[in-house]
């Protein structure tokens, strides 16, 4: 993206934009983030709300929920 | 350095004794290759039949194979093209023995949306590898995205681990669908920028 166009749109928009359109080396702290980000979503989202065919429990968000 | 990177060089430790191992005894590199599609074959057959976790460990097994093949060329000073091109096809072989592997759990399962997920997520990692492989027949470089083959792999083995296999499927899917539309838009973008060059 240039800097231009980069100077014009919002930063939250540069982000997703960097996210999506994906060209970050491994080792870098972006490609450790994107892997933190991932990590949460494969461990925390409850088996139930994706329909998984094989893994039962709450995960960790649903046991959160069920202690409010 | 980044925790990924700290991830990286620590498992590198015990590969090297496994490297070392094989070009002593000479083993010729696509041989490694091979055995580890094989080994691959093992792990879709437990995934096939729900043992996630045995599948896990063989997965780690098939792919120090699939790592150190190029190692050992490199060392034996056995590079070749053919090589390179053999390693990728077997790539293909691995990743797609992987999905059947589910596609045919999720069947028995009586799980048509799980069989379409997996299906799909199967035909975006394909078009992964080919999208990047066309691409730079016709461009010098297209290593954009994120879910490249290692990603892939290491997802796998934390699905297989953690039970947790649906989700896993879902950041596959939909990060391979990304990454496709990156490397089409990359090229189109790089064609248009030669293009436009050449014309100035």
């Amino acid at each position: 993206m240039s800097p231009k166009v980069t100077r014009v749109l919002s930063l939250p928009f540069v982000i997703f934009w960097n996210a999506l359109f994906w060209t970050y080396d491994r080792a870098t702290w972006q490609y450790d983030l994107m892997v933190i980000a991932i990590l949460a979503f494969v461990w925390l989202t409850p088996p139930a709300w994706l329909g998984d065919p094989i893994a039962t429990g709450p995960g960790f968000i649903g046991w959160l929920l069920g202690l409010l | 350095m980044t925790f990924t990177g700290t991830i990286g060089t620590l498992c590198f430790f015990p590969l090297r004794a496994i490297i070392a191992v094989s070009v002593v005894l000479r083993v010729h590199p696509n041989v490694l290759t091979f055995v580890g599609v094989l080994i691959n074959f093992v792990a879709a057959w437990a995934l096939a039949v729900g043992r996630f976790t045995l599948a896990g460990f063989i997965m780690i097994v098939a792919n120090i194979f699939d790592f150190i093949d190029g190692k050992v060329a490199e060392e034996l000073d056995l590079r070749s093209e053919f090589g390179g091109f053999w390693d990728s096809v077997m790539d293909r072989f691995s990743d797609i023995s992987l999905f059947i592997g589910l596609i045919y759990l999720y069947a028995q399962l009586g799980r048509t949306d799980y069989v379409m997920i997996t299906a799909l997520a199967m035909m975006f990692s394909v078009l992964t590898s080919y999208t990047r492989a066309r691409a730079e027949s016709i461009i010098e470089k297209c290593k954009v995205g994120f879910m490249e083959r290692p990603e892939r792999i290491v997802l796998f083995m934390i699905g297989a681990f953690t039970n947790r296999m649906a989700a896993v499927l879902w950041v596959i899917g939909v990060l391979s669908i990304v990454t496709v539309a990156d490397r089409i838009f990359y090229t189109w973008r790089e064609l248009n920028r030669t293009r436009i060059g050449t014309a100035a």
